[in-house]
């Protein structure tokens, strides 16, 4: 065996090993943390204006160097409260790959209950994979997807799982270097965590619409999505839809496996 | 601190602490890493202005979370001592993982014991670049960051970490074994500790498989 390949294995097990760890993370998502870092900062003094300028600059250093086109836009309406500058570089500043966040202005209350996720037809797995170009992911905790379903650019990757009332859970799969683009508009969203790694989970109805490629609306796609979780694994950016907690759906997202 | 810097920093705060928590953790806080990382958060805020231009912001506070990780151990006297009481912490999370779940099957309970059973075995140096390119499973430029060495060091620290590694994985009684004190240094002792900076009390041992 060649000494590259031993240790590439070395390197995936090792991987998987600190994969296992079982997530040590402060509950509910730093929530006690942020309270605990914040009450010791109380005297601190008010912190230069050049220090969130330096914030502020990072921001648009950091998207311009990215040489990835954004493939997905979450815009985030902080309900009526207005945005702080600062509160919008930072947030700004908490992208993933692939993933921009967006502010605002906040619309009124939403009164329509979210539409169930559309259902994927034919298709197979395996199919799929050969048809897209990043390394499709599954969800061993939801069993093997009723459907599956590949957009005709071959850039998204949709499973879905269905019991007798329809489809109950959706999964869009996509590579984060491609110019594929959701818009969410969402009232409220958090930050949490999948196996370490930064996710967004949207509690609330929040509409979805598909943009092109030049960031246009295309409205006959909007419809108004249910509890979501958005997150990435290894360049593939996840969004999964579905009536679950947070909790049920950070265990399911945690089952994620890359298919060879 | 004004009211919207306090709302910025604290979705700072709770955006980065999962992964802060995870890093202290496995290099070697043990239970205190929840104090180590509030710590390491006040901290960043004070430096806040001390950012390099255009330099990402998560290796930079995990670099303040692996000093005050180091710190902690600073009671334990000798170096030696120090870096053996922050594996004492590490291993008991990795060999007690949970691996119920199917996506971590591809590891059998077995296969991770001799994992664990081999980092034992290398010098503290080879366990902290393994533990954060892999483990943690940062890259290579945010592992230099962390660890506060040259990228050229991270790079083959690396890979005389995964040589070593399966050395003791096929020979778990490798002679090479720098708790060995026989032997002082491979063909390639010293090349790479020319920053004196993870000397394990002179006896630290390179060598190539």
């Amino acid at each position: 065996m060649k000494p590259e390949s031993t240790d590439d294995v070395l390197a995936a097990e090792l991987r998987a090993l600190g994969r296992s760890v079982p997530t040590i993370e402060p509950e509910p998502a730093g929530t006690d943390l942020a309270a605990a870092v914040l009450a010791r900062l109380a005297d601190v003094p008010p912190p230069s204006a050049s220090r969130w300028q330096v914030l502020r600059h990072r921001v648009g250093s950091a998207i311009g160097r990215r040489r990835r086109i954004l493939v997905l836009i979450v815009a985030l309406l902080f309900g009526g409260l207005g945005v702080p500058g600062v509160r919008a570089a930072v947030i700004d500043w908490f992208t993933f790959d692939g993933v921009k966040v967006h502010l605002q202005p906040a619309p009124g209350p939403s009164t329509t209950e979210p539409s169930p996720p559309p259902t994927a037809h034919g298709g197979s797995l395996d199919r799929a994979r050969t048809l897209v170009a990043f390394r499709p992911v599954d969800l061993p905790a939801l069993g093997p997807p009723d459907g599956v379903e590949v957009s005709t650019d071959h850039r998204l990757l949709s499973l879905t799982w269905n019991d007798a009332n329809g489809t109950t859970a959706r999964l869009d799969e996509f590579d984060g270097t491609l110019d594929y683009v959701f818009a969410k508009t969402a009232p409220g969203a958090e930050w949490t965590s999948v196996a370490g790694v930064t996710a967004l989970w949207f509690e609330q109805p929040h509409e979805v619409v598909i943009l092109d490629a030049a960031g246009n609306r295309r409205t006959e796609t909007a419809r108004l999505a249910g509890h979501t979780l958005i997150w990435e694994l290894q360049g593939t950016v996840l969004r999964l839809e579905g009536d679950f907690t947070r909790d049920q759906a950070i265990e399911i997202a945690e089952s994620a496996e890359l298919l060879p | 601190m004004r009211a919207g810097d306090r709302d910025a920093y604290a979705d700072l705060v709770r955006r980065h602490a999962p992964m802060a928590v995870r890093t202290a953790s496995l290099l070697g806080a043990g239970a205190d890493a929840e104090d180590v990382v509030q710590e390491s958060f006040v901290k960043a805020y004070a430096g806040l202005s001390s950012f390099r231009e255009g330099a990402p912001f998560r290796p930079w506070l995990l670099q303040i979370v692996a000093n005050e990780t180091r710190n902690l151990h600073r009671s334990a006297g000798r170096r030696s001592a120090r870096e053996r009481s922050a594996w004492a912490r590490t291993e008991p999370l990795l060999a007690t993982a949970e691996h119920d779940d199917p996506a971590l099957a591809a590891l059998s309970s077995e296969r991770r014991a001799e994992l664990v059973r081999a980092m034992a075995g290398l010098s503290s140096t080879h366990r902290q670049v393994l533990t954060c390119r892999y483990l943690l499973d940062l890259d290579e430029a945010e592992t230099a960051v962390v660890l506060g060495w040259p990228r050229g060091t991270v790079k083959s620290r690396l890979h005389r970490a995964l040589r070593r590694m399966s050395g003791l994985l096929a020979d778990p009684a490798d002679p090479a074994d720098p708790a060995d004190p026989g032997r002082t240094g491979g063909r390639n002792g010293r090349a790479d500790l020319t920053d004196g900076a993870d000397l394990t009390d002179g006896k630290e041992v390179e060598r190539e498989a």
